[in-house]
C-alpha cells in the first residue's frame, strides 16, 4: 500500500514540476463557482434592488457570466455538424444573435431568482479536456439537479448547461437542425434575432 | 375481496404491457447514450493539457467530430405529428390563456412554503407509486430509501407537509415510476404523443401513466374499487388530484412560458426536453 502511495506522490510532483501552467490552472468548480458567487452577491446587492437599476444590475450579471461561458464553443455545439456549413461571418453574427437569446431569456429568469441557494456536488472528466461540474440549486423548496458542461480553455469554460437531465445545447441542436434543414443559415440567424 | 380484483387488475395490466413490450426492445438498445464516449477519458485526466499551443479560430472550425454533439442526435418518431400539434395548441391555449390568470393569482394568494408543503404532502402520499417501482426494477436500496423516507415525512413531517428526510443525503427524494419500469424491461419509447391536459408522453409512458394511477393510493382508497364498497366518495380521488395539479400549475406555467420564450420551435423544443428528461430518469 505505502510504496503505491509514494509512487503516485512522486508521479504526481513530476506533473506538478513540469507542467506548472496545468498545475496552477484553477480547477473547474472554483472558476464556475466565483461566478455563481457574483451573481448571488449581486441578486442580494441592496443597491441594485430598486427596479429602475434593472438596466445597470443586468449589465453587471452578463459581466459575471459572460467570465465563465463561452459562447463560441455554445453556438458551434448548437449548431451541430451545420456549424461548418456557416461562413465565419455567418458563424459570428449566429454567435452573437444566438448570445443574446440566451441572455434575454434566462436572465430574466435569473433576475426573479431571490434566496437560491446552490450546492456543488463535485466535477467528473467527460472527454479530453472536459468536465461535468454537478451541481442543485435550491427554487421553492426543491432542489432542481444542474450539471454544467466545462471546457479546458485555458481557463476553464462553461459549454453547456443540463437541467435535470435536459442538455440546453442538445435541445438547441433539435430545433436548429430542423429549421436548417428547409431554410438557410442567415434565415435561421433572422428567426433567432426576431425572438430576442 | 376488493383487493383481489385490484391485483387481478395490475396483474392484467402488467400482462398486457411485457406482451406489448417485445416489439419495441430492439429500438431501445439502438439508442445511444451520447455520453459514453466521455467514459473512457478519466485515465487521460493527468494529461498534459493542450493549452501550449493557442487554439485559434482555425483550430475550433476544424475541430474534428470527436465529441457527444457531432453524434446523430436522440430523437422519437413523432408519426401523430397531426394530433400532436393539435393538442400541444390546445394545452398551449388552455394553460397559458385560460388557466394562467388563476395560476397567478392563487401564487399571490398562497405563500410559498405553503405551496411547496402541499406539494410534498401528495408526493409523501403517493410513496406506494415510487416504492413498488423501485421493486419491479429490482432496486431493494431505492426502495428502503422510499420506505424510510415515507416513514420519517409521514410522522415527523407532519403528514408528508414537510420533506424532513432530504437533509439526509441517503435519503434524497427519488421519482420512480411505471414508464421507468417498462423501460427497466426493455420497452422503448414507441412515439410521441401529446395528450389533452396532460401533455408530453410516449407510447410507453402512456402505458405507464396507467400503472401510476393504478399504484396511486387515491385509486384504491376512493376510486371504483375502493375500500369503501358501495358508498365510497368516489369524487375525492379526483378532488385530491384536481387540487395538487391547480397547487404546480404556477410551476407548470413558469416553466413553459420560459419554453416558449427561449425556443425557435417550442414545439420541437418540448418534445425534444421531455424525450431527454425521461431518458436521464430511466438511466438513474
Amino acid at each position: 500500500m505505502l510504496p503505491i502511495r509514494s509512487f503516485r506522490c512522486l508521479v504526481l510532483a513530476f506533473f506538478l514540476l513540469t507542467f506548472p501552467a496545468a498545475a496552477m490552472a484553477d480547477a473547474p468548480t472554483d472558476s464556475l463557482k466565483a461566478s455563481i458567487d457574483e451573481v448571488l452577491t449581486l441578486l442580494k446587492d441592496p443597491a441594485y434592488q430598486d427596479p429602475s437599476k434593472k438596466a445597470a444590475l443586468r449589465e453587471k450579471l452578463i459581466g459575471a457570466i459572460k467570465s465563465v461561458f463561452n459562447a463560441e464553443e455554445l453556438s458551434r455545439r448548437a449548431l451541430g455538424q451545420n456549424w461548418k456549413n456557416f461562413t465565419p461571418e455567418q458563424q459570428k453574427r449566429f454567435t452573437e444573435a444566438f448570445t443574446t437569446l440566451l441572455q434575454n431569456t434566462y436572465l430574466d429568469k435569473i433576475e426573479s431568482y431571490t434566496d437560491e441557494a446552490v450546492n456543488y456536488l463535485g466535477e467528473q472528466p467527460i472527454g479530453e479536456g472536459k468536465v461535468e461540474v454537478k451541481t442543485t440549486i435550491v427554487h421553492q423548496g426543491k432542489d432542481i439537479p444542474l450539471t454544467y458542461r466545462m471546457i479546458d480553455k485555458g481557463s476553464w469554460k462553461v459549454y453547456d448547461v443540463v437541467i435535470e437531465g435536459v442538455s440546453m445545447v442538445q435541445n438547441y441542436r433539435q430545433q436548429f437542425a430542423d429549421v436548417l434543414m428547409r431554410e438557410s443559415p442567415d434565415a435561421l440567424i433572422d428567426k433567432i434575432l426576431k425572438k430576442s | 375481496m376488493s383487493k383481489r380484483r385490484f391485483q387481478h387488475i395490475i396483474g392484467f395490466f402488467l400482462i398486457l404491457l411485457f406482451i406489448s413490450t417485445s416489439g419495441c426492445s430492439v429500438k431501445n438498445q439502438a439508442t445511444k447514450d451520447f455520453m459514453e464516449g466521455g467514459a473512457n477519458a478519466q485515465t487521460g485526466a493527468t494529461q498534459p493539457a493542450p493549452q501550449a499551443a493557442p487554439l485559434d479560430q482555425a483550430v475550433v472550425d476544424n475541430a474534428p467530430d470527436d465529441d457527444e454533439y457531432d453524434a446523430p442526435l436522440e430523437t422519437i418518431p413523432d408519426p401523430l405529428y397531426g394530433w400532436n400539434h393539435f393538442w400541444y395548441r390546445f394545452n398551449d391555449l388552455f394553460y397559458m390563456g385560460l388557466m394562467r390568470p388563476f395560476a397567478i393569482g392563487y401564487k399571490t394568494v398562497m405563500p410559498e412554503p405553503v405551496r411547496t408543503g402541499l406539494k410534498n404532502a401528495y408526493d409523501n402520499f403517493i410513496f406506494p407509486i415510487r416504492f413498488v417501482n423501485c421493486l419491479l426494477q429490482l432496486k431493494p436500496a431505492g426502495a428502503a430509501r422510499e420506505f424510510g423516507r415515507f416513514m420519517i415525512n409521514s410522522t415527523f413531517g407532519l403528514g408528508g407537509f414537510f420533506d424532513l428526510a432530504k437533509s439526509d443525503p441517503n435519503l434524497q427524494p427519488g421519482d420512480e415510476d411505471f414508464g421507468q419500469t417498462l423501460a427497466y424491461y426493455g420497452m422503448g419509447d414507441g412515439f410521441y404523443i401529446v395528450w389533452p391536459f396532460i401533455g408530453p408522453s410516449s407510447l410507453r409512458d402512456s402505458f405507464g401513466l396507467v400503472g401510476d394511477a393504478a399504484a396511486n393510493p387515491l385509486t384504491y382508497i376512493f376510486g371504483l374499487w375502493g375500500m369503501y364498497g358501495e358508498d365510497n366518495p368516489w369524487y375525492w380521488s379526483y378532488v385530491i388530484r384536481g387540487a395538487d395539479i391547480f397547487n404546480r400549475l404556477p410551476d407548470k406555467i413558469d416553466n413553459l412560458e420560459t419554453l416558449k420564450k427561449s425556443a425557435i420551435d417550442p414545439y420541437a423544443s418540448l418534445r425534444d426536453a421531455y424525450i431527454q428528461y425521461r431518458r436521464n430518469a430511466i438511466k438513474n
